[in-house]
Formats: C-alpha cells, sequence, structure tokens
C-alpha cells in the first residue's frame, strides 16, 4: 500500500469545522452532509474539510487530541512503555500532516503539535524497528502488533515481507547444510 | 472609622515581612526576606535608608535607640537607631528567632525561636537569659505583658502559654491554634498581644476570630469576629490607647473592632488581597502600617482613636448606614463598582453565596472609601451632640487612670448605648441595581473580549498596550467581509445585523457620548455615520433592528434611529435601562422597574412592535428571573420570539398564545459539569430547536482565544415527571406547541412562513396526542382520552375514536364520538388543513399494528364491496358525516359504527356530487355541504405531498375517486413487507372482527331504516375496500 493510499483513506475521516456560508443538507453515496450554518460547527470528512479551507468557506476546529498537553502525555507514555501504546486517532500521522498543511492557522500552537507528532511517530517507528530486529533475529514465527497504525505498518510491510522472503530462501537453500552452518547465518 | 487606605508600594523583596514605628513615630521600619532594615521617613519616602542586617530577617523590634533583628543565622542581633551599626549579637538559637519584641520599657528583649525556646534577655546584658521551655513545636509569637509580669508566647504546637517571668514557669496555656510542624506550614503566624497599659486583655488570634483572655483570671472574655474575615487571622495590634483591636489576615483582610462595643469599625482589603504578615499602630494612633508577604508596605491612614474616640459609635451605626446609604447613592456609582464586580468577580463562585455576601462584600472592598465620606460628616456634627452626654475624651483619660477591670469595657457605656439605640435595619437588603450590558458581550474591563456575538456575526474589541481595535466578523462571508476598525474612540458597547454595525462610546470630560454607525449594506458610498448625544446623556445600551437602531441611555431615554442616520422618535423609559434588542420590527427593552431585595432583581421589559402599526406589545411588564439572579441574556429567537437568559442559566421564551407570559424552556446549568462551568448562549432558535452556546469552562464566559466552539444544547419544558414515558410525550407536546407559536405570530405579523415546517409541527403534535391517547388507553384512563383527545384536531379525533373502538372501549369511543361532533361544528373552516395530515397518521398508527382498524373493515367486505363505484362510496361517506353531526344525539347507531365512521373522510365532496348524495341526508342541512364544497379544489392541491405518505385507505380511497392522476401514487410508498404484515394482521382479525359489526347492525335496525344502516356500513367499509384492493392489486 502507497502512503497516499494510507492518506486517501485517511481522509474519510470525519472533522469537525465551522462553515461560513450557508448550504442545505448534501446527499452523497457516503451519507448525508450538513446542513450547513454560518457559524455552527458540523462534522464533515476530512476531505471535504480541506476543499472548503482552500475555499476560505470555513474554518477548522482541530480533533480533540491534537492538543499540546494531551500529545505530550502520550509521546511521555509512548517513550515509558515498551509496547506500543493505544493512539487517539488511527490516522493520526496523516491527520496532522494533511490539517497542518492546510489549516495550521486554525489549529493553536501548530509548530509544537507538528513537533509533538513527529516525536511519537519517531519513537513508535523506532519500537517498530527493534521489535523487528529482535523478531528476525530470534526467528519468531509470528508477531503481535497492537495499536499499531495503517500506516506505520505500510512504512516495513513491503520491504519486511520481501526481506523475509528472500531470507526463506537464502535459509531453505542452506537448509540441507549442517545445524552449526543453520545457526551461523545470522 | 473613617480611615483612607495608601496604596501598596514596594519595600522588600517577596516572602515575609514584618513592621514597627519608633517611639515618636517619626518613621516606618521594616524589615524583609532580603535580609534588609529599611527606615521610612513617610509612606512616600523614596529614599528609604536600608540597613543590612542579615540574609534573611524574619522579625524586628525597636526601642530607646536599639534595633533589634531576628535573622537567618539563628541570632538576634541589636543595631543603632537610627545610624544602624551594629551593637553585638544579642542572644542565639539553634534555630532561627521567629519574633523578638521589647518590653514596655525598653530593657528586655524576648524572642521565640523555631528550637521550640522563648529566650528573655537583658538589652544590657546579655549575659542575663531567662529560658522558658515547655513548647513542642517551634515558637510563633511572644509578647510582653505591659506590666512585665507575664509573658505570652504562641507555638506550632497548638498551644498559646502565659509565662510567670521571674518565675519562669507556665501561668496558664490554652490548646486552642491548629498545629503544625514548622512556622512555614503554620497556618498563621499568630502574633499575639497584650492590651497597652495595664496588660487587662491578652487578644489571641484563633482561626478567624481573635480570643480575649482576661489577665489573671485567664478566662476567654469574648471573641472578635467579623463576617467577612474568611481566612485565618495572621497578626493583632492593638491601639496604643487600648480601645480598638486591629487584625490583618492571610485573605488581606484588615479589621479594626472597638473592643468594648466588639462592633467592627472599620474593614479594609488589602488591594491585592495578600497576606498580611506584618501590622504596627503608630503610637499617636492614627495610621497603622502593614506588610504583606510580597514585601509591600502600605498605611491606613487617617484613624480617629483617640481624638475622635467618642465618634466611633456613631460610626457604627453608619457602618450600617453604609448599606442604607447605597440606596440613596446615585445609580451610576454602583453600577461601576458593585455590579463590575458582580458580574465579573462572581463568575467564579457560587451564586448562592455572592448573593449572601455579594453586596457587603462589594461595599466593603472598593466602596467603602466613598460610602465613609458621608458618614465621617455626620459623626462630626453628631459629635457635639454626644459630647455634651458624654465626654467620650475625659472618659478615655479616666481609663488611664483607673486600674479597674471594668474600665477597658465601661467609658465606653453611654456611647455604647447610642450606637445600640439607632436602628440597625435588619430586613431584606437591596440588591444592587445590575448594570447596563451589551447580550452576547464579555465584561468590558477585559482587554480582549467580544462585543457582541450573535447570530450575524462575531465583533471583538482589543484594548492593549499595541492595539485599541475592533474587529468584526461575519458568520457568514456572504453578508460581507471581515473588518478591522481602529477604536480611537473607545466604543464599549457594539451590536450587528444584516445591514450594518452599531458602536457607542460613553463620554469623556471632552468628547460627548457617540453613537457610530458602520452601515455596510448601503448602496451609496457613504457607509458611516455619527452621532454625538446631547450632553450628559451616555449611552449605556444599543441595539439592531431591520432598517433601524435604538439607544438606550442614561437619561432614562430611547431614542430611535434609522439605520441610514435618521434620528426616528425618542421615548421615555420607565426606569435604567438593562438591555435591548431588536429583530425585524420588533424591540425588546429590559429595565429596572425598581429595587430588588435579597439578591433578587426587579426588571421590566417592553415589547415594541415598530412596524407598519406602531404599537407597545408588553408594556413595561416584570421579566421574570430565577431567585437572586440577575439578566444575562436578553433577545430574540431566530424566528422572532422574545427570549431571556438568567444568570442562573434558566431560558425563558415569550408564549404568546398564553398571553405574553414567559415559560422556562432550557436550564443551561442542568447541562454543565462542573459547579462553576457555565454556558454562554449566542442564539437561540426555534425550528429547528437548538440552543446555540459556547461551553465555557470555569467561567461564564469564554475567551476570544482560542477561538470558542459553538454547541447545541436541547430544549427542556420543566414538566413533571419527565423520566415516564407519559411525562416525556407530555413534555414533547407542549415544547412541540410553544415552539411553534412563531408561526401564527409570523403570519400575523405579514411574514411568509415556513408552511412545510408548521405542518411538520402540526403532524408531530397530533402525533403525539394519539401516541398519548393510545397510552391512556393502555392504562385504562378513558377520563384522560377524553381530555386528550379535546386536544386533537377532528381528523385525528375520528383515529382515536377508531382506536378505541378497536380496543373494544365502547363508552370511551361513544363520547369521542360526541366529542368528534361538537368539533367538526367549531372547526369547518380549518378541516382541509387536517385532512392532509390525516393519511399520515394513519399510516403511522397502522404501522403501530395496535390499530388494524382500516384493514380489517377492508378485508370483510372487500369481496361484496367491489363492484360498487367508488364515487358512490364517496357520497355515502359524505353524507354519513354531515348526518352524524347533525344528529348529535342519535348515539346507539354511532357506538356500534364508530369504526366504519372512522374510515371516512370528512369534507371531501364536490358540490355536484353533493346533489346526489342528498337523499340520505335528511337531517343533514345543504349548507353544512356547501362550505367544504368550495375547498374541495384546494384540499385537492394540499393533499399531494400528503398523498405520497402511506395512505390510510379511506382517504385514498375517496380521493382516487377524484383525481385519477393521484390513482398510482397512492399505495406505492407502503413496503410490501408492511403491507403484507398488515393483511395477516387483519386477516386474523377480521373473524373477531365481524361480530361487533353484527351487533351495531342489529343496534342499528332499532332506531334507524335498515337501508340506512347497510349503506354505513358499506362506506365504511368501501373505502376501505377500495385501498385494500389496490394494494392487493400489486
Amino acid at each position: 500500500m502507497d502512503p497516499s493510499e494510507v492518506e486517501f483513506l485517511a481522509e474519510k475521516e470525519m472533522v469537525q469545522i465551522i462553515p461560513n456560508f450557508s448550504l442545505d443538507k448534501v446527499y452523497l453515496i457516503g451519507g448525508d452532509l450538513g446542513p450547513f450554518n454560518p457559524g455552527l460547527p458540523v462534522q464533515v470528512p476530512v476531505w471535504l474539510a480541506l476543499n472548503l479551507k482552500q475555499r476560505q468557506k470555513c474554518r477548522i476546529v482541530p480533533p480533540e487530541w491534537m492538543d499540546v498537553q494531551k500529545l505530550e502525555e502520550i509521546r511521555e507514555q509512548e517513550r515509558r512503555e515498551e509496547t506500543f501504546t493505544p493512539i487517539p486517532s488511527p490516522y493520526y500521522m496523516e491527520l496532522t500532516k494533511l490539517l497542518l498543511n492546510h489549516a495550521a492557522d486554525n489549529i493553536p500552537k501548530a509548530d509544537e503539535i507538528r513537533t509533538l507528532v513527529k516525536d511519537i511517530w519517531d519513537t513508535r517507528i523506532a519500537k517498530l524497528r527493534l521489535s523487528i530486529d529482535s523478531f528476525i533475529s530470534h526467528q519468531e514465527a509470528h508477531a503481535k502488533l497492537d495499536n499499531l497504525t495503517l500506516m506505520e505498518i505500510n512504512t516495513t510491510r513491503s520491504f519486511l515481507l520481501d526481506s523475509l522472503n528472500s531470507m526463506y530462501k537464502l535459509r531453505s537453500n542452506t537448509q540441507p547444510g549442517s545445524a552449526a552452518e543453520k545457526t551461523m547465518d545470522y | 472609622m473613617p480611615c483612607e487606605r495608601k496604596p501598596m508600594r514596594y519595600g522588600h523583596s517577596e516572602g515575609h515581612t514584618d513592621v514597627c514605628f519608633d517611639e515618636k513615630g517619626k518613621c516606618i521600619l521594616t524589615c524583609g526576606s532580603d535580609g534588609d532594615v529599611r527606615i521610612w521617613e513617610s509612606l512616600d519616602d523614596d529614599d528609604p535608608k536600608s540597613i543590612n542586617v542579615g540574609e534573611k530577617t524574619y522579625s524586628l523590634t525597636l526601642k530607646n535607640g536599639k534595633l533589634v533583628t531576628a535573622v537567618s543565622n539563628n541570632t538576634v542581633q541589636i543595631h543603632t537607631f537610627p545610624d544602624g551599626d551594629p551593637d553585638g549579637i544579642l542572644t542565639r538559637f539553634t534555630a532561627t528567632a521567629n519574633h523578638v519584641t521589647f518590653n514596655h520599657s525598653g530593657t528586655r528583649v524576648a524572642a521565640g525561636s523555631s528550637d521550640f525556646l522563648v529566650k528573655v534577655v537583658e538589652v544590657a546584658d546579655s549575659s542575663q537569659q531567662k529560658t522558658l521551655r515547655g513548647h513542642d513545636a517551634p515558637v510563633l509569637s511572644v509578647n510582653f505583658d505591659p506590666k512585665e509580669e507575664f509573658l505570652a508566647s504562641s507555638s506550632c504546637d497548638g498551644s498559646v502559654v502565659v509565662w510567670n517571668i521571674d518565675e519562669q514557669v507556665q501561668v496558664t496555656s490554652w490548646n486552642v491554634l491548629q498545629k503544625s510542624s514548622d512556622v512555614t506550614n503554620a497556618k498563621s503566624l499568630c502574633r499575639l498581644a497584650w492590651q497597652p497599659q495595664f496588660g487587662k486583655l491578652l487578644a489571641v488570634p484563633v482561626e478567624t476570630s481573635v480570643h480575649l483572655y482576661e489577665r489573671n483570671t485567664w478566662s476567654l472574655v469574648s471573641s472578635l469576629s467579623d463576617d467577612f474575615i474568611t481566612q485565618a487571622i495572621n497578626v493583632v495590634v492593638w491601639s496604643p490607647c487600648g480601645r480598638f483591636l486591629a487584625a490583618g489576615t492571610i485573605g488581606g483582610y484588615l479589621t479594626i473592632w472597638d473592643v468594648g462595643t466588639k462592633l467592627c469599625v472599620e474593614r479594609q482589603k488589602h488591594e491585592k488581597g495578600y497576606t498580611v504578615c506584618g501590622m504596627a499602630w503608630h503610637p499617636s494612633g492614627g495610621q497603622i502600617a502593614y506588610t504583606d508577604t510580597e514585601g509591600c508596605l502600605s498605611l491606613l491612614d487617617g484613624l480617629a482613636t483617640t481624638s475622635h474616640s467618642t465618634a466611633t459609635p456613631q460610626q457604627h451605626a453608619s457602618s450600617a448606614k453604609v448599606k442604607e446609604s447605597k440606596e440613596t447613592k446615585d445609580y451610576d456609582d454602583l453600577f461601576d463598582e458593585d455590579d463590575g464586580r458582580f458580574l465579573d468577580e462572581e463568575a467564579s463562585e457560587s451564586p448562592v453565596k455572592k448573593s449572601a455576601l455579594g453586596e457587603d462584600e462589594d461595599d466593603d472592598d472598593d466602596d467603602l472609601m466613598p460610602a465613609t465620606g458621608r458618614p465621617r460628616h455626620r459623626s462630626s456634627f453628631l459629635d457635639d451632640d454626644d459630647n455634651s452626654q458624654d465626654t467620650g475624651s475625659v472618659a478615655l483619660d479616666r481609663l488611664g487612670a483607673a486600674d479597674d477591670a471594668s474600665s477597658a469595657v465601661e467609658p465606653l457605656g453611654p456611647s455604647a448605648v447610642a450606637a445600640v439605640t439607632r436602628p440597625m435595619y435588619e430586613g431584606p437588603l437591596p440588591t444592587p441595581p445590575q448594570r447596563p450590558f451589551q447580550p452576547g458581550s464579555t465584561p468590558t474591563h477585559l482587554m480582549h473580549r467580544f462585543m457582541v456575538w450573535n447570530s450575524v456575526g462575531i465583533v471583538r474589541g482589543y484594548n492593549d498596550e499595541q492595539d485599541n481595535a475592533i474587529d468584526v466578523e461575519f458568520h457568514d462571508t456572504a453578508v460581507h467581509h471581515a473588518m478591522h476598525l481602529t477604536n480611537a474612540l473607545a466604543h464599549t458597547m457594539a451590536d450587528l445585523s444584516q445591514e450594518a454595525v452599531l458602536l457607542a462610546c460613553v463620554s469623556t470630560d471632552e468628547l460627548a457620548s457617540k453613537l457610530q454607525c458602520l452601515h455596510f449594506s448601503s448602496w451609496d458610498t457613504n457607509k458611516e455615520w455619527m452621532l454625538d448625544l446631547p450632553k450628559g446623556e451616555d449611552a449605556q445600551a444599543l441595539c439592531l433592528g431591520q432598517g433601524w437602531g435604538a439607544v438606550g441611555t442614561s437619561a432614562l431615554l430611547v431614542r430611535l434611529f434609522s439605520v441610514g442616520g435618521v434620528q426616528r422618535e425618542v421615548f421615555s423609559l420607565p426606569g435604567p435601562v438593562v438591555c435591548m434588542a431588536g429583530h425585524g420590527e420588533q424591540l425588546l427593552i429590559a429595565f429596572h422597574r425598581g429595587t430588588g431585595f435579597d439578591g433578587d432583581q426587579a426588571l421590566g421589559v417592553q415589547l415594541l412592535q415598530l412596524g407598519g402599526r406602531k404599537r407597545q406589545v408588553i408594556q413595561g411588564e416584570p421579566l421574570p428571573l430565577s431567585r437572586k439572579s440577575y439578566l444575562a441574556w436578553l433577545g430574540f429567537t431566530a424566528e422572532g420570539t422574545p427570549c431571556c437568559i438568567d444568570s442562573e442559566g434558566v431560558v425563558r421564551l415569550l408564549n404568546r398564545s398564553l398571553g405574553n407570559t414567559w415559560t422556562p424552556v432550557c436550564n443551561t446549568r442542568e447541562h454543565c459539569k462542573g459547579k462553576s462551568d457555565h454556558y454562554w448562549v449566542v442564539g437561540i432558535h426555534e425550528n429547528p430547536q437548538q440552543l446555540r452556546c459556547i461551553p465555557c469552562k470555569g467561567s461564564r464566559f469564554p475567551p476570544t482565544l482560542p477561538r470558542p466552539a459553538v454547541g447545541i444544547l436541547p430544549f427542556n419544558l420543566p414538566l413533571c415527571q419527565v423520566a415516564t414515558e407519559k411525562g416525556q410525550m407530555e413534555e414533547q407536546y407542549w415544547r412541540s406547541v410553544l415552539f411553534q407559536n412563531h408561526y401564527g405570530f409570523l403570519s400575523s405579523s405579514g411574514y411568509e412562513i415556513d408552511e412545510e415546517g408548521q405542518s411538520q409541527a402540526h403532524k408531530e403534535q397530533q402525533e403525539l396526542l394519539m401516541k398519548m391517547f393510545a397510552l391512556s388507553c393502555k392504562l385504562e384512563r378513558e377520563f384522560r382520552c377524553v381530555e386528550l383527545a379535546e386536544m386533537m384536531t377532528h381528523s385525528v379525533l375520528t383515529l382515536a375514536i377508531r382506536y378505541a373502538s378497536r380496543s373494544r372501549r365502547m363508552g370511551l369511543a361513544q363520547r369521542l364520538g360526541e366529542l368528534a361532533l361538537e368539533k367538526a361544528n367549531q372547526e369547518q373552516p380549518p378541516q382541509h388543513q387536517e385532512e392532509e395530515e390525516e393519511p399520515n397518521y394513519t399510516s403511522r398508527h397502522a404501522g403501530q399494528s395496535r390499530s388494524r382498524t382500516p384493514q380489517q373493515s377492508r378485508r370483510e367486505e372487500q369481496e361484496e364491496e367491489e363492484e360498487d363505484e367508488e364515487e358512490t362510496q364517496e357520497e355515502q361517506m359524505d353524507t354519513e358525516e354531515v348526518a352524524e353531526s347533525r344528529k348529535p344525539r342519535v348515539n346507539p347507531f354511532k357506538k356500534g359504527s364508530a369504526s366504519p365512521e372512522r374510515a371516512s373522510p370528512k369534507t371531501v365532496s364536490t358540490a355536484s356530487k353533493e346533489a346526489r348524495v342528498n337523499p340520505f341526508k335528511m337531517s343533514g342541512p345543504a349548507k353544512q355541504s356547501a362550505s367544504p364544497a368550495g375547498r374541495a379544489a384546494s384540499v385537492l392541491d394540499t393533499m399531494t405531498t400528503a398523498n405520497r405518505k402511506p395512505a390510510a385507505s379511506a382517504t385514498t380511497g375517496s380521493k382516487q375517486s377524484k383525481s385519477p392522476v393521484l390513482k398510482p401514487l397512492v399505495p406505492r410508498p407502503k413496503s410490501k413487507t408492511q403491507a403484507t404484515l398488515l393483511q395477516m394482521s387483519s386477516r386474523t382479525a377480521s373473524k373477531k372482527q365481524e361480530k361487533p359489526q353484527q351487533e351495531v347492525e342489529e343496534r342499528g335496525k332499532e332506531k334507524e331504516p335498515a337501508t340506512e344502516r347497510l349503506k354505513q356500513a358499506q362506506e365504511a367499509t368501501s373505502p376501505a375496500s377500495a385501498g385494500d384492493n389496490q394494494e392487493n392489486r400489486r
């Protein structure tokens, strides 16, 4: 899966906007949106929010978790714990990117949030790498990937699968060899 | 006691401080945590002399040119005064000394330390020390008895001990204080004080009161307290004359009592509410110097203790008078002082507490100064009076001479009596009238505030160092783009409409109060106009309507303007304006109609209609508010119904259909999570029912940044037992009724209305009535059923009748039948409207599967009726209907035929059919059917929407006959599953059904000709069958 595909999925997440125009309910295949009343918050998908924002038709209300204090807590927890901690949104990275790139003026302390989310991301990716490393070195058969977001999985999936495949090939080639050889593989 | 609170000035760096006067009172000495002792010539002394005595100083005392300080290196040092040269160390402890004090003659110094010891040291020879052991915790304070017999000390172990100095033994001790482990943890510094001269009394600050212990007996004589002291008292000091006692508290209150009368003669509050930790009374008695834990120093000046001692009782009286004087004081003062606090500071406080303390507190915080101005005159002129009776100053001299137990209390006798005899007003206290405000604005003292937030947009005011500006922003950018104005005139009020922004400022010394209007919707090039109010008249409230603006002024006038700047009507208000709101052509004004008592506001409200026929709709009637609350918002719903919200969060809506009464529709506080959370309302909509407001955590209003988000609250009528199904439906019904009042108003004032919305609301109500009816039926409350039926429209009533008879309540059905007849007579005109709703109900009704009536009857006679011409059926129905209504007494027949009758639509007939119908309608006069005839066309028009809904057999049948176009539409929306379900149910029920039908027929034969009976049966069933047939065909 491409990162852009994941982002596409993320755009289906709902976000609150405050429109500055008035429009009746919009009936779409994916569901009804609106009605839009100027000044009154309404839930719309991110793609629409961004579109409206770009046309200066609305203000975006940042999601509840997009808050310096909450993110700091999450970061600390993420650093403290060995395993992956639950994340407020399955698309936190994508949403942060999207919203901060297009609506930074509607999000208080945008820079801090960007840094914090990046920190969380880095921590989690580092954990992921570490666990993959131990996964391979211990030749485990399966691993639990709780609380991993789609984007995070996708950063390593293709590479990991390919390398596991080639390792498997290499290993099966060396299979006839002695046990000692096998262990010396790594 | 009149006095002047001087402003605070910086003395030392932050931390504990102490203060004393020199013996002559020429200068003030302070010490602080910066280790310096400063000698101030006066409070205004800009260059105090500084003596560095150590790293930190905890306490200081001065006598005979010797300055004794307790410093942080655990020593008690002497410095010369006024030169400030070190003069050796008096004594040492193993921990810091907390308090040092001289004896009266200045020969000995007592020091209490954190190592639990109290030492008494001869100043001349520091080797002569007496150590008093016995405290189990750090010593907080020490004080010499003026006769030097005793020494009192207080300690963190909770005890206050009186020592015999010579014998070094405890004379007595009281465990009255709160225990703590260290001075820093101690709640109070607990500075003790002996009454000067004879040491008759020992004052001990215990929590929020001061205990007075009598010498020798060591009994608690009295305790001085004051309602305003809410935190522990830190320091007490006696006036040099020994008649007054001053106390300083943690919360920054300075209170002075007259010990004789035990009355509080003066209260002052530290301007920032910091903890007072040092106090000293000027030797002459006219000043009190005090310091706080922030290192600041200040004075209470002009205390008339000795010279005016007799005046004090009057001052008690006058302090009581303060409240009364408040009434007489100009409103404006109160607006500016009291209510500002009232509204702003109270925001976080609980409203109940506010109302209890509110006004007094307000008084004492700031208003005592202006208020005491008056009593001061009073006391001086009463002075002569009292001096003639009893020379107080002489009495005081006597006090000096007589060493008598009673002397401390006695000399005040006569004057104290005078104080008592002066009547104290103890009735309900008047509430300070609330200040004028703009609905949807945040308090004016804020630097960044909302000047208005309404359904059109937001006006924000900025008033900080860099900028004094106003931002106007529209919710709908289609109205106008955002504006940024410099606020050179310092506007404080604003209103915003689709056409203009109206701004106003109050007058200054040079400039008159101004009104500025940005008429952005103007089509000419001049988008702005400005207007000066007459001199001495201030704008206090303003609002914009459609094409006009209004401003309420301090001259009790309301001035109307056109939006282009033409001056229009001017009229007087019965009282000072509180706020105004405009909507369309309506103007709503809230004003003070009198003085409220005990925290209540007495507001009146006027509602004017400015367009076309100008008239006053509400003539200054009282505006209902919750107890002890004030008006927080006044305005109109988006649909134009007046609405008000009080500080308790209760939203009230004007009920135009109930004689312009106010109905509470929501309590925003019920939705708050925290006690101090509030909702700040920005708009109210009746259709859909929305209360738009901003949730504010811990305050009454939102900050401008971060930008607050609007939320929506639902409405709820405060009906009883809304937890039950019945209560819920009742609430829904009445809410729906209330919230559709505006349709009537709008149409009566010539606006176009959302007819769909109205019919929707109407439908909803009838549906609810039907549900309630069904519920009551189930609960066997037949009387209640009839009551409900009375509220129903005729068409729904027929359903109710059908329901009743299906559930075998013939008695009920009969009564309902009577009722239906009455209704039919009364409700001829609105019938066609109801007609269009009926189909919907039936379908819903049937959907509930409780009443399978139409289908049952349909099936039953489907076959036999099939060949019948639809047209004739219809005619029959009409005749039946009319006949019924004309024969109220022919009940037996109706009772039985309740079900057929239900199936009949009411007035769908044409004139041509009318003629044919007649044979059956012997008793029915022609005129009745004639009237519906004219309506028929419109009925058909309006029917189209209704028809689309799954239609009841009855109406559809009739309609089919008339307009073939509608035919295919009729049954379509009915889903197949539903249809089959109904048919199944009707099949099962049909057998049962046959019996009553037969009964009916039999009974009918008794009184009516058999032919008519038959017809009825036919007509009842035939439309049903027609509808059903169609369904079946599909």
